[in-house]
């Protein structure tokens, strides 16, 4: 991406370097040697920010997982790095102490911190375990991870699961608190959008926070006074769209279509990075794995760790096209890279061309290597893509997509079922009906089910409940009213798939892959109707120009939701459109003149809350560029987390099964 | 007026200076020998009590009763807390000036803000057994020295945790000191100890001997930065060395056969050794100078920049003499500052003399201005800080272009100071202090002393926030007052309404703390946050307004911990009956009990009349049972909650074909000798079929009612994986197919046997003609594909085979088209 002011507006390097800067500054606290217990699920939403050396320069001898229970007494110091939002993990790390303590001969030091506060229920659970004396706990405030330059993430992977499954809000929670602390920085969201019930919530949790934030402020001895007018709107970011995933849910259930996304169906992305076959990257060189110089076991050598970020040389101008153009696409780097070879060796050369050359050199080889790579990747894709299963699944999705009767393709549905694809597979398209037809017959889901208890066994009964709970699966009659028991409170309870999918042009027939020029590219047909609701806010005349192709309807002016507010009330969940005044109108307004009337650059920032997948962000990211041509505004995109429909169905699958 | 100069000392090339502060301090009867005395720093309150080791004379029960008393640097009697709880080994100041009070057994107590009640933590069990010898303070924390010469190093007094250092060397601890962690490399505390002839570095992961020789050393001491280290040895020779150990820097003979009751640094450049009634000042190089008019015993209490010195009659400040001072008040000074100062003097007698010396330092005129800014901050009196702010302001009204806003700033910090230099408050801040306290710390302070007034006045002319001031205010009022608890709360409620910030929360604390439940509760209605009301809503028992309270605030931590309390406190039906009103209290305790308390859960489900969750926590426990038998049981359960209703048939349904499917799985273990349990209906066909029992195969599917077409993918697939291409071929003789045959040509082309494959591509007669030729072409046989396109007649296909086949094929295509050409 190329160096914009905006670009600087949000900077999330900032974010990345403050968390590396805090987590050091703790880890130096300890002093001497330790060893250093993780959670799991943390390790790589660390690595995102750390590297493992920098941590060993600051005295980090070994790391475990919490998980394994096998904290060795090693070192005198240990520190646990942990979650503390989850009991069981407080519970873990009290018997881990306790264990470590009657075990070991020496007297160990033990220090907990907790991502991303340190909460009561911790200090509960640790005092009720009688070890809350033994450990210094202190905490590390870290929210948002920036994955990308424009692109923030809590990593709570369970947040899907937690807020449509268990309906517990605590990823709102987290999110409220990670927008507060972005809105103390660059000022309040002048605006807050969104659709969706947890949406509500999250608008509804900020403006508590902020009225609480006052209070705060000033009660905290260590701020300065300047905080004590107040927070006030900010003059760099114009709005935050808040999604609720809960509002589309077919886009996630939907295969993703752009590379990044395919990557992610299939290999899946986390933090940042893959793990495949060296088979896959044909040989690529693995340059970690050879420094050592002693023989690797060769089962370790298989598996290689990707990063794919924008790092990488080829990756930022692959990620986000369709699948359908890498390929040509990466023909032409191949032929380029091979005619610049042949230039270099044809051409008689002046001493400054040379050394042009040999500067050049490091990017050269750094782009070939990285084109090794993605042609690996991508052939290995091309296999799934091309194969029978695939183009079938394919058709079925797209059929109910650009919302034909959903009857003609249960036939293929069931073959699907009989050929033993893979249950998260099945279970997108069956739930994808649903969604979009609000529940499927219920004789027809009834024989869905039995087939696939009899196909991939009776220990689903718990998978599908789950799925019904999620709301994703659900007989046709007893949906309405029956999703949110929580809720009740306004808006639909259901969306009317097919009115909006008029009325926002969701499907689009003649769509263009290799030069988009509408989002609707990423599904190769479909516009995922999370990035049209953020297009009814930023792009209000280029959507009604889609629906209105007759001349003299004049495209809607306003902000918020202005002109789209039909549209809304056929989509579930309650709306919101907020704005945020400063308390004191002459510091907001002294604010502004200070930081000069210009017009700078502005951002937006959408928040989707309950995951995003990489294929909304392709879209998202498609949508920003058109802005910066138009107007010079951009997005910023914050999420609970990545998700896929793989993921997303994956957190009803039950994964246990009936053994002796 | 005295003459700037007059309290300057010459002490080698630098100049110190005598502040007097106070006078009059202590009641002249009170015999400061006896007493110990330390200072907070920055200038803050003092704390007096009895030193126990000496002997004192009978003056009546009264005064006997022992005490520790807290004055402020004036003399003023802040706080007196009666001591009755063991003995007294050391007290000690925080730069929040909280008072720190360790008695031997290892208690500690801990006082905030000279007001409130003590906080009391232990130092451990070694302290508890050995004895605290003593304890050294630093801003932040303390370490205590036990009577085994073990260490104890508390960091922090928000939530202190004694932690154990490296062991320390036997032997006696003739002296010893810390370095606060901000001043070492491994920004953790280290302790000198001075045992035997040298000194050893101890932090919490090792002891080093530092190896000198010239012990023992009675006294040792660090300097305010950390950089220095001096020592007193037995002979009466002062060292000053770097905190490294690495040089040596100054020496001094003090010449004096007793060695001195007190070392402490003044400043980072100077030592200053007590004995009784006089003080000898070090300066760097081993210059030193004595100062003996004191006429009654000497506590030094040193601070950052100086050092306070404390006798019965006065309390003076020893500092060295600030650059910007000397530059422009040295004797003969004909610096821009100095020239500035006389310029305004002359001015003042009308003299011509004035412009000339304006004229004189015209190029250097925006540095004299500068400098009397400066040297105004730290002048006590307030003549001359007037004298050179008048120089200042003259010497800048002469200049076309300056910045005000350091003189404009100087002002405002010289009228705070003035204000807490005023002896009934007693804060003798210097200016260097107040900048390290920062003025946040300062109105604290004022409140600690309960200067509201001032304190407020203060906060509005730095605009700094109000609010504490008021909590504190409203605390202390809660803590005092006497009056009735409604028009206290009314009181308290109309001064603190409206005002930004304000925390209701923590003046309910207080009264609360103070047993006065009905008054906490009253206040906390006013408390803004949600959030914040909930842990005192529990301590005054008002679980369900806590509840309610938490869930309100979005956290889902203190609705947890809310949760968590009321399941300790309440039976569990009326639990259940709580969480069943509020909705997100019922999924955290869903969400928490399926990780941990399935009992729980499935009590609740029960109570709940939740029938398919408590039938699928009932399933969930099949799945993690061990063995088949207990499994079976668990979904006869799991059947038996569902069966009375008829909406859930399908479920019953499914179960029992569950159930049914393990005794089919097991029967086939002892059968076939194979595992089967955990299998799939579809997979256990599968497995059925490749193990070559047809008829088993086929009895499952007539019991599950697998559909003919499921069947025969599963038959097709289990086939071809196996390669029984016989019973393929078999299949190929049939008239039927469920699924047609195209699959099979697919499945079998996949598995590479292209003949088999090819029996099928005949059969496939509602494809196209062009589909099937694609067909036959895979299989690699052009000729059949050709003959296909002969059937159909199809010229164009026929020569575009050709040009795909080789040899034999294209041959018989030749004769194909011929054949074609000739029919027609």
């Amino acid at each position: 991406m190329a160096a914009h002011p905006a670009a600087k507006v949000i900077n999330t390097q900032e974010i990345t370097d403050k968390a590396r800067r805090d987590l050091l500054q703790l880890l130096e606290a300890v002093r001497g040697k330790k060893n250093l217990v993780l959670e799991r699920s943390l390790a790589g939403t660390i690595g995102l920010f750390v590297k493992f050396s920098t941590l060993q320069e600051y005295g980090v001898d070994k790391v475990f997982f919490l998980e394994n229970h096998n904290v060795d007494s090693s070192q005198r110091n240990v520190i646990f790095l942990l979650r503390g939002d989850n009991a069981k993990t407080v519970r873990t790390v009290a018997e881990q102490i306790k264990l470590v303590r009657s075990e070991s001969k020496i007297d160990h030091e033990f220090s907990i911190i907790w991502i991303p506060r340190r909460t009561r229920v911790s200090d509960m659970v640790l005092e009720e375990h009688g070890v809350l004396g033994e450990a210094t706990i202190s905490e590390l405030a870290l929210y948002f991870v920036p994955l990308e330059q424009d692109l923030m993430s809590l990593e709570l992977e369970s947040s899907f699961s937690d807020l449509y499954l268990r309906k517990e809000p605590t990823s709102v929670f987290a999110s409220a608190t990670a927008l507060m602390r972005l809105q103390k920085q660059y000022g309040l969201f002048p605006r807050i959008l969104g659709k969706g019930d947890n949406a509500k919530r999250l608008a509804d949790l900020l403006q508590r926070m902020r009225s609480e934030e006052d209070v705060n402020a000033s009660s905290d001895p260590s701020k300065t006074y300047l905080t004590s007018f107040g927070l006030t709107p900010s003059s760099v970011v114009e709005n935050l769209i808040i999604i609720d995933r809960e509002v589309d849910f077919p886009t996630v259930l939907a295969t993703q279509l752009t590379y990044q996304g395919l990557i992610d169906e299939n290999f899946g992305i986390s933090n940042n990075q893959i793990e495949v076959d060296t088979s896959v990257l044909g040989g690529a060189p693995a340059p970690p794995q050879q420094q050592t110089g002693t023989a690797q076991p060769p089962t370790a050598a298989t598996k290689r760790k990707v990063p794919l970020d924008s790092s990488d040389k080829l990756y930022p101008s692959l990620r986000d096209a369709n699948f359908a153009t890498i390929g040509p696409t990466l023909n032409q780097t191949a032929r380029r890279l091979q005619s610049d070879q042949q230039n270099i060796k044809q051409q008689d050369q002046s001493i400054a061309d040379l050394r042009s050359f040999v500067s050049k050199l490091p990017s050269y080889q750094a782009e070939q290597a990285s084109l090794k790579i993605h042609t690996g990747l991508a052939e290995e894709i091309l296999k799934v893509t091309r194969s029978e299963v695939f183009s079938a699944m394919l058709e079925v999705q797209q059929n109910l997509l650009a919302g034909s009767d959903p009857s003609t393709v249960h036939e293929n549905i069931e073959e699907l079922i009989a050929r033993d694809v893979p249950l998260k597979t099945v279970l997108r398209l069956l739930c994808l009906e649903s969604c979009l037809s609000n529940g499927i017959r219920s004789r027809d889901l009834e024989s869905f089910k039995r087939q696939i208890l009899q196909a991939y066994g009776f220990q689903h009964i718990l998978t599908l409940a789950d799925l019904e709970k999620l709301g994703l699966l659900v007989p046709r009659e007893s949906h309405r009213g029956y999703l949110n028991p929580i809720a009740g409170a306004a808006g639909q309870t259901a969306t009317d798939w097919n009115a909006v999918r008029k009325s926002l042009t969701l499907w689009i027939d003649d769509v263009q892959e290799t030069d988009p020029n509408d989002t609707a590219y990423v599904f190769s047909g479909y516009a995922p109707l999370s990035v049209r609701l953020v297009q009814c806010i930023l792009q209000k005349s280029y959507l009604f120009g889609l629906v209105n192709t007759r001349q003299g309807n004049t495209p809607p002016t306003g902000g918020g939701w202005k002109g789209f507010e039909d549209t809304l009330t056929r989509i579930r969940g309650a709306t919101v459109d907020v704005t945020q005044k400063g308390h004191d109108a002459d510091a907001s307004h002294a604010r502004k003149t200070l930081r000069g009337s210009k017009e700078g650059p502005k951002v937006s920032v959408v928040f989707f809350l309950g995951g995003v997948t990489y294929a909304e962000i392709a879209a998202l990211r498609f949508v920003s560029g058109q802005l910066e041509k138009s107007s010079w505004r951009r997005i910023v995109i914050g999420t609970t987390h990545v998700i896929s429909g793989d993921r997303a169905v994956g957190a009803a699958v039950e994964k246990r099964k009936f053994v002796e | 007026m005295s003459k700037a100069t007059a309290d300057w000392t010459r002490v080698g090339d630098r100049f110190y200076r005598r502040t007097q502060l106070y006078d009059s301090i202590f009641d002249p009867d009170l015999e400061l020998e006896n007493y110990i005395v330390t200072g907070a720093p920055y200038s803050g309150a003092v704390a007096l009590y009895r030193d126990e080791s000496k002997i004192y004379s009978f003056r009546g029960s009264k005064t006997a009763k022992s005490s520790i008393d807290l004055y402020s640097c004036a003399g003023k009697l802040i706080r007196r807390i009666t001591w009755d709880k063991g003995r007294i080994v050391a007290v000690g100041w925080s730069a929040e000036e909280r008072l720190l009070v360790v008695t031997n057994d290892g208690t500690v107590r801990s006082y905030a803000d000279l007001q409130s009640d003590f906080s009391p933590f232990s130092l451990g069990h070694d302290a508890e057994e050995y004895g605290v010898t003593s304890c050294k303070f630093w801003s932040t924390g303390f370490v205590a020295l036990l009577g085994n010469n073990k260490l104890v190093a508390v960091t922090r007094y928000d939530e202190p945790r004694p932690q154990a250092l490296a062991s320390a060397p036997v032997g006696e601890v003739i002296s010893w000191t810390v370095i606060p962690p901000e001043h070492t490399s491994s920004r953790s505390v280290e302790v000198l100890l001075a045992v035997d002839g040298t000194v050893h570095v101890v932090d919490a992961a090792e002891c080093e001997d530092r190896g000198l020789q010239a012990g023992p050393f009675r006294h040792i001491s660090v300097s305010p930065n950390g950089k220095f280290i001096s020592l007193y040895t037995d002979d009466g020779e002062v060292w000053v060395i770097s905190s490294d150990f690495q040089d040596r820097l100054s020496e001094y003979e003090s010449k004096v056969k007793t060695p001195p009751k007190d070392l402490q640094w003044c400043g980072n450049n100077a030592i200053v050794l007590a004995w009784e009634d006089e003080i000898h000042l070090v300066g760097p190089n081993g210059a030193a100078s004595k100062f003996d008019d004191y006429n009654s015993f000497v506590h030094l209490l040193p601070d950052i920049d100086g050092i306070r010195v404390l006798t019965n009659t006065v309390c003076e400040f020893l500092q060295k003499v600030p650059d910007s001072t000397e530059e422009i008040y040295r004797v003969g000074s004909t610096s821009p500052g100095s020239v500035l100062l006389d310029a305004v003097e002359q001015l003042d007698k009308k003299s011509p003399k004035a412009d000339d010396n304006i004229q004189m330092i015209r190029s250097n005129l925006d540095e004299a201005v500068d400098v009397c800014v400066r040297a105004a901050g730290q002048e006590y009196s307030v003549h001359r800080q007037k004298q050179l702010l008048k120089a200042a302001s003259f010497g800048k009204s002469v200049l076309d272009l300056y910045n005000s806003d350091d003189f404009v700033d100087m002002t405002e910090v010289l009228r705070v100071l003035n204000a807490v230099r005023f002896y009934e408050i007693g804060l003798p801040l210097s200016y260097e202090q107040y900048i390290r306290l920062t003025p946040e710390r300062l109105v604290q302070r004022l409140v600690n002393r309960q200067q509201y007034l001032l304190a407020l006045k203060m906060s509005e002319f730095l605009h700094l926030p109000v609010d504490r001031i008021y909590v504190n205010w409203a605390r202390q009022k809660v803590r005092s007052s006497s009056t009735d608890e409604d028009s206290l709360c009314e009181e308290i409620v109309r001064k603190l309404n409206g005002k930004r910030g304000v925390s209701f929360e923590e003046v309910a604390h207080a009264a609360y703390d103070e047993g006065r439940g009905k008054l906490a509760a009253e206040l906390l209605e006013h408390e803004p946050r949600a959030g914040k009301q909930v842990p005192l809503l529990l301590s005054v028992g008002e679980e369900f307004v806590a509840l309610d309270k938490a869930i309100e605030s979005g956290d889902t931590d203190l609705v947890f911990y809310v949760l968590l309390n009321l399941k300790k406190k309440m039976p569990l039906s009326s639990f259940f009956r709580t969480i069943n009103s509020r909705p997100v209290a019922t999924s955290i305790v869903e969400s928490s009990a399926i990780d941990q308390d399935q009992e729980l859960l499935k009590d609740f489900y029960y109570q709940d009349d939740r029938r398919v969750d408590g039938s699928n926590l009932l399933l969930s426990e099949a799945l993690a049972a061990g063995d088949i038998n207990a499994a079976a049981d668990k979904m006869k359960m799991a059947a038996k909650l569902l069966r009375d209703s008829k909406e859930y048939t399908a479920q019953v349904a499914a179960l029992e074909d569950a159930q049914k499917l393990l005794r089919f799985q097991e029967a086939f273990e002892k059968d076939l000798n194979e595992p089967f349990v955990g299998l799939s209906v579809n997979e256990t066909l599968s497995k059925l079929i490749k193990t070559g029992n047809m008829k088993r195969s086929q009895k499952v599917q007539t019991e599950f009612k697998v559909s003919d077409k499921t069947f025969s993918w599963i038959r097709l697939r289990a086939l071809v994986s196996r390669r029984y291409w016989i019973e393929l071929e078999e299949l190929s003789k049939g008239k039927k197919s469920a699924i047609g045959w195209e699959p099979y040509f697919n499945e079998i082309l996949g598995a590479g046997n292209t003949k088999l494959a090819s029996l099928f591509i005949p059969k496939c007669t509602h494809l196209a003609m062009a589909e099937r030729i694609e067909m036959w072409l895979k299989c690699g046989l052009a000729n059949k594909a050709g003959e296909e396109a002969l059937k159909a007649k199809d010229r164009n296909a026929l020569e575009e085979l050709r040009t795909k086949a080789t040899g034999s094929a294209q041959l018989d295509i030749d004769r194909m088209i011929a054949q074609l050409q000739k029919g027609r």
